[in-house]
Order: C-alpha cells, then structure tokens, then sequence
C-alpha cells in the first residue's frame, strides 16, 4: 500500500521535474538558531522563575525538534504516514520511560 | 532492479533514492530502526532524569557546565545538519561534485564536534574529578551524552565510507539510498542533541 503510494508519487515528481529551492530549509536553520538562542538566554539570564524557564526549554525544544523533522526529515511531506507511525510510537514508549523516571522513582 | 543498478548517472529520476523498491524499502526500514533508536535515547534520558540530582558530593551540573562550549558545540551540529540537507539537495539534482563537498563538510563540522566533546570530557576527567565513578549523576551524564557522542563518532565513519563510495561508483540507484539514509541518521543526531543541550546542559544550570 504504502510502497505503492510512493512509487505514484515518484511518477509524478519524475514528471514534473521539481527541484526545491534551499530557501526553506535556510528558514528552518533561522527559526532553529532563534529557538536555541531563547532557550540559551533563559537560562544565562538567570533569575528567570525555574519552572517557568523549564517550561520554555521544553517548549523551545519540542518546537526546534518538530519543525527538523517536518522539513528536513521530509515527514510533511506525501506518503510518509508509516515513518510518522514509527516515530510517535517510539516518542510514546520514550516520553513513557521518562514520565516514569520522574514521577515514580523517588516516590 | 539489479539492471536499474547499471544506469548512468544521467538517466536518474528526480528522487533517485526512491527509484527502486529497495531503496523505497530501505528509507521505511530506516525509520522503523529511528524509532527504536528515540526508545533507546528515552530510557537514558529516563534513567539520567531520575539520577540528575545524585552527585554524591561530587561537582552538580550548575558547577561543572559550561553555557559557551556547548553553544558551539550546538551551533556545529545544527549547521552540519543543514549542509546534509544541502548534500541531499544537490543529489537531487544530480550535482555529485557538490553531493560531495557538502557531505564533506558534515564531516569535518561532526569531528569539530566530537573534538570539542573529547575536550570536554577531558576537562571534567583531569580537572573537576568528575568520572565514570563520581556519583549516579556522573554515570548517567556519560552513558547519555556518551552514547549521543559514540552515534556521532558511527556517522562521521559511515558518511566517510559513502563519500569513497561516491568517489568509486558515482552516484546509482544503489548509492543514492544509502545517502539518503545516512542524511536521515544524521538529522536524528541533531534532534537528539536538541533534547541534550535543552534537558542536560541548561536545565543542569537552572537548577
């Protein structure tokens, strides 16, 4: 199924003759040094409230790691629905142990 | 597909990495393994979370870190994942010279960034006596960061190995897939680094 979706869409693309600029992905390296400077601010700073600059680091983090893989992964992109599948599955067995580790060991 | 293997550079597709079923076969396989790859990484990252505050009255994260060396060692990694991108670009455009160079480049800018690692580890070892030993923050701070360090290490020698590839056979049906992957790799690197910097390093300093 899937590898039928794919080789339609490496038809087309044939076809086509598309070359995507490095435009968008010079975007992407802009927004991620950003995100990376605010996240390095927070904290040279200092006297930033803790939980909330947890709170941004995660956030900035999360944002940083989405936008990578939307673009430079290619997971926005067309046929890609079982990478996606791998990949929350193994971000939810991940995000499992790590809940773990925080709310129960020391419990 | 074994005849596909036999065509000229010229006569590629667009996304020549996608051409064949086994290059389609090996890009969805490799995502299965990047899965199993981010459950790895969450149980370090688990295990160093529960353990971060255990310093055995050895140095804390606050004492030992250093928010310069790892904003370079940030900016390394990213920059690196970028000219990967590039490096991909230009394979589909079919342009092996710059396919080259830019996969290069991403060498040179992993082993900047192995060297600064080493030369961290290195301070922390010799100057700080902050080993292996020091405390269970100390051991899940290395097998991690480690762990990150030894990925890194893989992919400088495999993209290394590709480039000889490229030089010998040029740029097929066959070794366009490995490319690919090893961009992919590469990125997954830098996402993992991305979670580093933010959960080790800077909450280290906050705290």
């Amino acid at each position: 199924m899937t590898a039928n979706q794919q080789s339609n869409e490496g038809h087309t693309v044939k076809h086509r003759h598309r070359t995507e600029g490095p435009e968008k992905h010079i975007i992407v390296f802009i927004f991620s040094i950003i995100l990376t400077a605010i996240a390095f601010a927070a904290v040279a700073a200092g006297g930033v409230n803790p939980a909330f600059t947890i709170i941004l680091l995660l956030v900035m983090a999360i944002l940083q790691v989405f936008v990578q893989m939307g673009y430079w992964m290619h997971l926005k992109d067309k046929g890609h629905l079982m990478p996606i599948v791998f990949m929350i599955g193994g971000f939810f067995v991940a995000s499992t142990c790590i809940i773990m580790a925080l709310f129960w060991v020391w419990w | 597909m074994s005849a596909h293997a036999e065509h000229v550079n010229g006569e590629l597709p667009h996304e020549p990495e996608k051409a064949t079923l086994e290059g389609r076969n090996k890009v969805l396989g490799f995502w299965l393994f990047l899965g199993g790859e981010a459950v790895l990484f969450g149980t370090l990252f688990a295990t160093f979370l529960a353990l971060r505050h255990q310093n055995n009255e050895g140095p804390t994260a606050a004492e030992l870190f250093s928010l310069p060396i790892t904003a370079a060692a940030t900016l390394i990694l990213l920059v690196s994942s970028l000219t990967s991108v590039f490096a991909i670009q230009a394979m589909h455009r079919h342009n092996l010279e710059k396919l080259k160079l830019w996969l290069i480049v991403t060498v040179v800018l992993g082993l900047g960034f192995l060297g600064l690692e080493i030369y961290e580890f290195y301070e922390y070892v010799a100057h700080e006596s902050f080993d292996m030993k020091t405390s269970a923050f100390s051991s899940s701070f290395y097998t991690l960061v480690g762990f990150h360090g030894a990925h890194v290490a893989f992919g400088v020698v495999w993209i290394s190995l590709l480039i000889a590839q490229l030089f010998k056979k040029g740029l097929t049906f066959v070794t366009a897939p490995k490319v690919y992957v090893s961009a992919m790799y590469w990125h997954f690197i830098d996402v993992v680094w991305v979670f580093i910097f933010s959960v080790v390093y800077l909450l280290g300093k906050v705290g």
